[in-house]
């Protein structure tokens, strides 16, 4: 009884989306504002009854109903209670209602928090989100529903989580990454209702700026966490790895970077407002797109999720309305947009625009490496594949233009710049540059290799340059403290994000160069000895957790003969599914990570031991964590809040 | 160039993708083309995983149609196929499984625990009903490498006169069987 009231708290769900789709389009088309004036609270009506639904797949998780073949499939009575909660987004029904979850979240916020807002541009950014709720609910309902019953045959126990979801980096991955492509959908949403209002100015850029940082924000902070993720849960210390499912988050973060670069300069300076709009629609296409990827089984991943082509039918015919529809809609109305801006070659604007190309490359880079074995097959030209090397060199390749123009172009002003005086201060900043990378790179390693070199420099490059630019602005007024107040908070945001790209690649720079790994057969009391650290093998003990058994070797890891820490590298078999699982031990640390994996038993009591020194590695998610922090600082501005600014009333380029 | 033409280009960029990932729809990406298809089986001398007395040779399996699983315990699409396998054993079907063991690395030159594994194999089997005619033991990898095996689990589809017919990757269930060894054996069998 209980999933059917799940079941039909999601049809109700989808009628008040339809209508939240229908009435403020209408109203908006006709100048009907009783129409447009219904949609906040159908918009919060959407929310709480696809909340109920998620509340009732969670509760029947909880009480472990198997009769219900999502719970069945993803659940067991014997996982712990919080992964129990997590079953619900581990597999793709329940991942999918998860979706729902935060898109009408995001519209049901988007509905109370833009009071401020015309009500035409209004109704027409809800009755998007309105339509898009629509295709994600018609497709729960009708092709993936978690509330799908296994009567009258059920299974007195469920076939368990798949025990790699079974970590606390996989609790809030799903959610933030959702929340990012959702939130992605706000700034499309805002996008096509210019592109229908026809009236591209910057107001749109000023009202959908806070929303892409959010986004962003969760979007990065989602891939961030999936890395880390997959570095403590894979076992053999990797952190990214070109698969088709991380490339699918990928092309969105790196198209929404260049939409929010882009977005400033419409906003503060009323240029490239068409691409602005395009790069807002394409981040959110690629959100779909991955999806598709993902859900439709047209790639092969590690990510093994249930694949239905009539699934994959469903969400492309929906990538084709949506994404074909609004690219229509931009060919139609881009003739229109002028841009009113003037600027010459040494100018912020340039430097915003160049960056967008490197960006957007990028992301073209990720496509086709993702894509073209597909399309080079369907083209009759054979198997291909493209891996990490590729990928690897075509960004080793991008990110050094990019990360050079990444420090200097803070420093440009809008519209035009003399050269000399800058020219002057970068020179001194590289050699600068190059004197602390040569300092710290030689200082500590006996081998330095042109590339590691060039990785650290360019990380050194962008903090050195930040900072320099922060102490100008910061000493321009009279007193310090008065300058750091008239920095407004995008100023904070930016220096938050460059310094934390400068953390990952310094970070993936230095672990790819300088981390060593040993594989060794250790019996109980010997010792091997990697880099400054000696690791004594205490032995293996048996362990019992809820639903697994399994071995823990005790590794006392010293340093000059002190005990730095122990660790506990287990290897665990899970009950339901028979399937060995290695937890890695890490000892983390700011500069270097200790991770050690279990191998198999030998004979005689011995095990084989991997053990891998990571230096830097932490750096990385350092980074990623910067970087989701920028977008945070920025919704933080009040600009954002105020119900009526007096610029927005002028309008400047209206 | 005109700003309506340029304004169409993101457009009809969508529409060419469309076309490829409606036509990636309905190919199936798990499909490969190896080298091997319409080749012979290769010649291999392997024991059997449950009595290493027992030699297989390529020669001992020439007559019958049959399919030849890769597999292993470890691997957990493997497991999921057992019972469909099992079924398709009790239709007529031969299978012959290929134990492919993960565990085990030469590199340490240690002594395998076979009896370990034996009783894992029986327990798993046991469990999930056992589809093989029996086992060959693949330790070092050398028939699996011949027959160009990415992982685990891949079959193969052999005709009467040891011609590989079929290299599939990923699991067989009902549709992948319906669709594409199912026709071929219709052929054979005609």
């Amino acid at each position: 009884m209980i999933p059917e009231i799940g079941y039909f708290s999601l049809v109700l769900a989808m009628a008040l989306s339809l209508l939240l789709c229908i009435f403020p389009l209408w109203g908006a088309h006709t100048g009907n504002l009783r129409l447009m004036r219904a949609a906040p609270s159908l918009a919060v009506g959407q929310c709480v009854f696809v909340l109920l639904a998620f509340a009732i797949l969670i509760y029947i998780t909880l009480t472990d109903d198997f009769t219900v073949a999502y719970v069945a499939h993803h659940s067991s009575s014997t996982l712990p209670w919080y992964y129990k909660v997590t079953s619900t987004w581990g597999g793709h029904e329940g991942a999918i209602l998860l979706w729902l979850v935060m898109q009408t979240l995001w519209t049901a916020v988007v509905a109370l928090m833009s009071n401020s807002l015309p009500w035409i541009l209004r109704a027409r950014v809800l009755g998007v989100l309105g339509f898009l709720g629509v295709g994600f609910m018609l497709y729960t309902l009708w092709m993936s529903s978690p509330f799908e019953r296994l009567l009258p045959y059920y299974p007195v126990e469920g076939r368990d989580l798949n025990p790699l979801l079974q970590d606390p980096g996989m609790i809030i991955h799903p959610p933030l990454l959702y929340m990012g492509y959702v939130g992605l959908s706000v700034s499309f949403a805002f996008a096509i209702a210019a592109l229908l209002t026809g009236k591209l100015d910057n107001t749109w850029a000023k009202w959908s700026r806070p929303w892409t940082m959010a986004a962003w924000g969760f979007l990065t902070l989602g891939i961030t966490i999936g890395s880390w993720w997959a570095y403590s849960e894979l076992g053999w210390g990797g952190w990214w790895f070109w698969d088709p499912v991380e490339n699918a988050s990928l092309m969105p973060w790196l198209v929404a970077t260049a939409l929010l670069h882009s977005l400033s300069a419409t906003e503060k300076r009323g240029v490239f407002k068409s691409w602005t709009v395009l790069l807002a629609i394409t981040a959110f296409s690629l959100c779909l797109l991955g999806t598709f990827i993902v859900r439709s089984g047209i790639i092969v991943s590690v990510h093994a999720f249930a694949t239905d082509p009539d699934r994959g039918l469903y969400i492309l015919m929906f990538l084709a309305v949506v994404v074909g529809g609004s690219l229509a809609l931009y060919a139609a109305r881009v003739a229109q947009v002028k841009s009113e801006g003037r600027y010459q070659f040494l100018s912020r604007e340039v430097a915003l625009w160049i960056n967008n190309i490197f960006l957007v490359v990028a992301m073209l880079v990720v496509l086709l490496g993702t894509l073209l074995p597909m399309i080079h097959k369907e083209l009759g030209l054979g198997s291909i594949s493209i891996g990490v090397p590729f990928f690897n060199q075509m960004f080793a390749i991008l990110i050094v233009p990019f990360a050079i123009l990444l420090g200097l172009a803070p420093m440009l002003r809008w519209k035009q710049n003399k050269l000399s005086p800058l020219v002057k201060k970068w020179l001194l900043l590289s050699v600068v540059t190059l004197v602390i990378t040569s300092a710290w790179l030689f200082g500590n390693y006996e081998v330095v290799a042109p590339l590691t070199f060039i990785g650290t420099a360019l990380a050194v490059w962008i903090v050195l340059l930040t900072l320099f630019d922060l102490m100008q602005k910061v000493t321009v007024q009279n007193t310090i403290s008065e300058g750091v107040k008239r920095l407004g908070v995008s100023y904070w945001a930016m220096v938050s994000g460059h310094i934390g790209i400068a953390f990952v690649i310094a970070g993936v720079t230095l672990t790819s160069a300088y981390s060593v790994e040993r594989s060794v057969r250790m019996l109980p009391g010997e010792t091997a000895t990697l880099n400054e650290y000696v690791y004594r093998f205490e032995g293996v003990k048996e362990i019992v957790g809820p639903n697994y058994t399994g071995h823990a070797g005790v590794v006392s890891v010293l340093k000059n003969n002190k005990l730095v820490i122990e660790l506990h590298a287990e290897k665990r078999l899970y009950n339901i599914g028979m399937q060995f699982m290695t937890e890695a031990a890490i000892d983390d640390g700011f500069f270097r990570d200790l991770y050690l994996a279990l191998g198999e038993q030998l004979t005689q009591g011995a095990w084989s031991l991997r053990i891998y020194h990571k230096p830097y590695v932490r750096w990385m998610w350092l980074g990623g964590l910067l970087i989701a922090l920028a977008g945070f600082i920025v919704i933080t501005d009040k600009r954002y809040r105020k119900t009526s600014a007096p610029s927005e009333q002028q309008g400047v380029g209206a | 160039m005109n700003r309506k033409l340029l304004g169409l280009i993101p457009f009809l960029i969508f529409i060419l993708l469309c076309v490829f990932l409606y036509q990636g729809l309905f190919g199936n990406p798990r499909e490969l083309q190896t080298g091997r298809i319409g080749h012979t089986m290769p010649s291999f001398t392997l024991p059997d995983l449950m009595d290493e007395q027992k030699q297989w040779q390529d020669k001992d399996l020439i007559g019958d149609v049959y399919l030849l699983n890769v597999w292993g315990t470890w691997c957990p699409t493997c497991i999921a196929e057992l019972s469909y396998l099992t079924e398709l054993k009790e239709q007529g079907v031969k299978i012959i499984g290929l134990y492919y063991e993960q565990a085990y690395d030469p590199d340490f030159g240690d002594q395998f625990d076979i009896n370990k594994l034996r009783a894992e194999v029986q327990a798993m089997l046991a469990r999930t009903g056992n589809p093989y005619q029996f086992n060959i033991l693949d330790l070092n990898r050398t028939l699996a490498l011949d027959l160009g095996v990415s992982g685990a689990p891949e079959t193969f589809l052999v005709d009467k006169k040891g011609t590989i017919l079929l290299h599939h990757t990923g699991d067989i269930n009902q549709r992948v069987w319906r669709s594409k060894f199912a026709p071929k054996i219709m052929e054979l069998t005609q």
